[in-house]
């Protein structure tokens, strides 16, 4: 439930589903369908649902099928199943399996509004401890811009001309760009420099601690509120207020948020005295907002007011021309943080670096650097230290959809890794070396490119 | 609780089936009042054929509404029907009012609302309240209104006639402002599509302008 609460509706009968998905809607939760259990499988493979509502009976997978794997590969999921008055044993037995409910269509009006209200809550506790857990684990880090290449000195100027006015500013780009770092550069480049710069995640709370954070609360609000607490627009007073993730904010806070965008004042949680706030307001997000807007699940006059001058952060593929002088930075900083005698990065190494293509943007170089720095044994860090990087498949983000392009995408990197040396590369794939030039054949690579 | 300001919206209201002369108009006078919207009877309206569904013996709000929002009526932009039938949608045994979320259509049935949850009857009174209170938070769906945790707010979600009749008859301060906004919204957009047509009389602006339900049926 980190952000928006999401909530999947599985059913192959179109008209219970759109049903259920409308009355859902009508809450202000993000909802979606999939029409059997291999779609439903699919959808949960890219996206973290809170609640599920699963059908018994469907055609492809049944919903006892796919309740065992969502038992099993997504814990913190909600499950409940939806069966017709004939199956009863099905759902007592889907409750032995591990469903947190289930219900009978049609559904009493009472029975579905307890049953949501009840899981909702329940689920926020378990991701509350889950935050509690992690939030000790988590580190700290500052950062600054680095960067030669040209998409890189276009960002520079636009920050400084954003800088000079008071507009709200949305930032767009993948996730480890660095958006956060441009918002304080924006920060620190305007009239607001003397004033806080306060972010927060929009991602990282749950619905009620993200609007306690956000709008601050009185004592006794809540239970807990055991004294009155300042939000972080309050916080913002004067300065910057970054909102990272924007897209996360759920409906009803949208509203909230606009609300005080126009007005310019808010009350804290439990509270009744308007507070007057100036801050300047600049958002970040990697989701696709316009379209959302047309899904109904972010606000469109929100948007408008959120994105009066609109930028977007490049990913880190698209300007690898600063991958030197931003893996010099970094070593600089580990050398430092670990005490470790690692001089410098060999050429090759460099090269290497700027051959893959970063789905996780300047964050994984980053930890990248720090990996390398951590297990090198040498003074320049070389092409073998950072080979993990093509490794591990867990990292991809822009994972290939066929074996086949999965396939050429793995030749291509072993290529690059092995300076297109074909014998070499063969022994590394295990396949001999006509396997090996028929292959770069049929998928038209050509070693001498990929070669460094 | 907050008021909202008077607006321009204008909405129709149609009767299906019988539901009496007063019941309407109490219903037009709480959403002038409340929502500060402009509000005209259109008459008598069939029922959609296909909304009966014969193994629940009951009304399918959703299809009514697919129906309404079809239906040509091109100076209301939002479509209010009146009726006693009883109401379902498919997932839910009953409902008492169903809408489009940013739609045009909304449909409100009085079936359920003129007994308590025990069987004993209510007063006209208090059956009256009952329809305005779901008129109101039905068209507040179709201007992109969700439903609200303020346990008092038109915008709570009420299963049973018990808690409408806790409901105030106002909308929460959030609720306030996104209709505000909502009203808005719409109104700028009405005013946009129709700027090229000509100029208005003053006569046709005075009739416009005419304060108050007006019975056209
Ligand atoms: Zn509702
Ligand atoms: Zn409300």
């Amino acid at each position: 439930m980190m952000g928006r609460i999401k909530i999947l509706v599985v059913d192959d009968e179109l008209i219970v589903r759109e049903s259920l998905i409308g009355w859902l809607r009508k809450s202000g939760y993000e909802v979606q369908g999939a029409e059997g259990g291999r779609q439903a499988l699919e959808m949960l493979k890219t996206k973290e649902y809170d609640l599920i509502f699963l059908d018994i009976k469907m055609p492809d997978i049944g919903g006892l099928e796919v309740l065992d794997r969502v038992k099993a590969d997504y814990p913190y999921s909600m499950a409940v199943m939806i069966t017709a008055y004939a199956s009863v044993e099905t759902a007592v037995e889907a409750m032995k399996r591990g469903a947190n409910d289930y219900l009978m269509k049609p559904f009493e009006p009472e029975q579905l509004t307890l049953l949501v209200e009840k899981l909702l809550q329940q689920k926020k506790l378990i991701d509350e401890n889950i935050l509690l857990r992690e939030h000790v684990a988590t580190r700290m880090r500052y950062e600054n811009l680095v960067g030669s290449s040209e998409c890189m000195q276009q960002l520079f100027s636009l920050i400084e001309e954003v800088a000079k006015v008071d507009s709200p500013v949305l930032l767009r780009g993948e996730t480890g760009t660095g958006k956060e770092l441009v918002a304080k550069a924006i920060h620190a480049k305007s009239e607001r420099r003397y004033g806080p710069f306060i972010p927060i995640n929009c991602g990282a709370f749950t619905e009620s601690l993200l609007e306690s954070e956000l709008f601050g609360h009185e004592t006794g609000a809540f239970t807990g509120a055991t004294r009155a607490k300042k939000g972080r627009l309050e916080m913002a007073e004067g300065g910057t207020l970054f909102l990272d993730e924007i897209g996360e904010i759920p409906l009803k806070m949208q509203v909230d948020l606009l609300r005080v965008l126009e007005e310019k004042k808010f009350h804290r949680v439990g509270g009744a005295k308007d507070i007057a706030v100036d801050f300047r307001l600049v958002c970040a997000t990697h989701r696709n907002l316009p379209r959302e807007i047309e899904q109904g699940t972010f606000r469109k006059d929100f948007y408008f007011r959120l994105n009066v001058i609109e930028i977007e952060v490049p990913p880190l593929r698209r300007r690898l021309d600063d991958i030197p002088a931003l893996a010099h930075h970094f070593l600089d900083r580990f050398r430092r943080e670990t005490n470790k005698p690692v001089m410098g990065i060999q050429q090759k190494a460099l090269d290497l670096l700027q051959s893959y293509d970063w789905p996780g943007n300047v964050r994984e170089l980053e930890n990248a650097l720090e990996r390398a720095v951590v297990l090198s044994k040498g003074r320049h860090l070389s092409r073998d230290d950072f080979a993990f990087i093509f490794r591990s498949g867990t990292t991809d983000l822009s994972f290939p959809n066929s074996l086949k392009e999965m396939e050429k995408k793995h030749i291509e990197r072993i290529l690059a890794m092995c300076d297109g040396n074909i014998s070499k590369a063969a022994g590394l794939l295990e396949v001999n070396r006509t396997t090996l030039h028929n292959k770069i054949k049929k998928y038209r690579l050509k070693p001498s490119d990929t070669a460094s | 609780m907050t008021k909202v300001k008077p607006s321009t919206l204008r909405l129709g209201i149609v009767e299906m089936g019988r539901l009496g002369e007063i019941a309407l108009r109490v219903v037009a006078a709480n959403l002038q009042a409340v929502l500060g919207i402009e509000v005209d009877f259109l008459g008598p309206h069939e029922v959609p054929e296909n909304a009966y569904q014969a193994h629940r013996q009951q009304f399918d709000a959703g299809l009514i509404l697919k129906h309404l929002s079809g239906c040509a009526f091109p100076k209301y932009p939002r479509i209010l029907a009146l009726t006693n039938l009883d109401l379902c949608i498919p997932i839910l045994t009953y409902v008492f009012g169903e809408a489009e979320m940013g739609g045009r259509a909304a449909v409100v049935s009085g079936f359920r609302l003129r007994h308590n949850e025990d069987g004993t009857a209510v007063s006209i009174d208090r059956y009256y309240e009952r329809l305005a209170k779901v008129a109101l938070h039905e068209v507040a769906h179709t201007l992109s209104l969700y439903h609200c945790e303020e346990s008092l707010c038109l915008m709570h979600f009420s299963s049973k006639v018990g808690q409408l009749d806790k409901l105030h008859i106002l909308f929460c301060e959030r609720c306030a402002f996104m209709l505000q906004t909502s009203l808005r919204n719409l109104a700028e957009e009405f005013a946009s599509r129709h700027r090229k047509k000509p100029v208005k009389s003053d006569k046709q602006k005075a009739r416009e302008a005419r304060p108050g339900p007006s019975l056209r049926s």
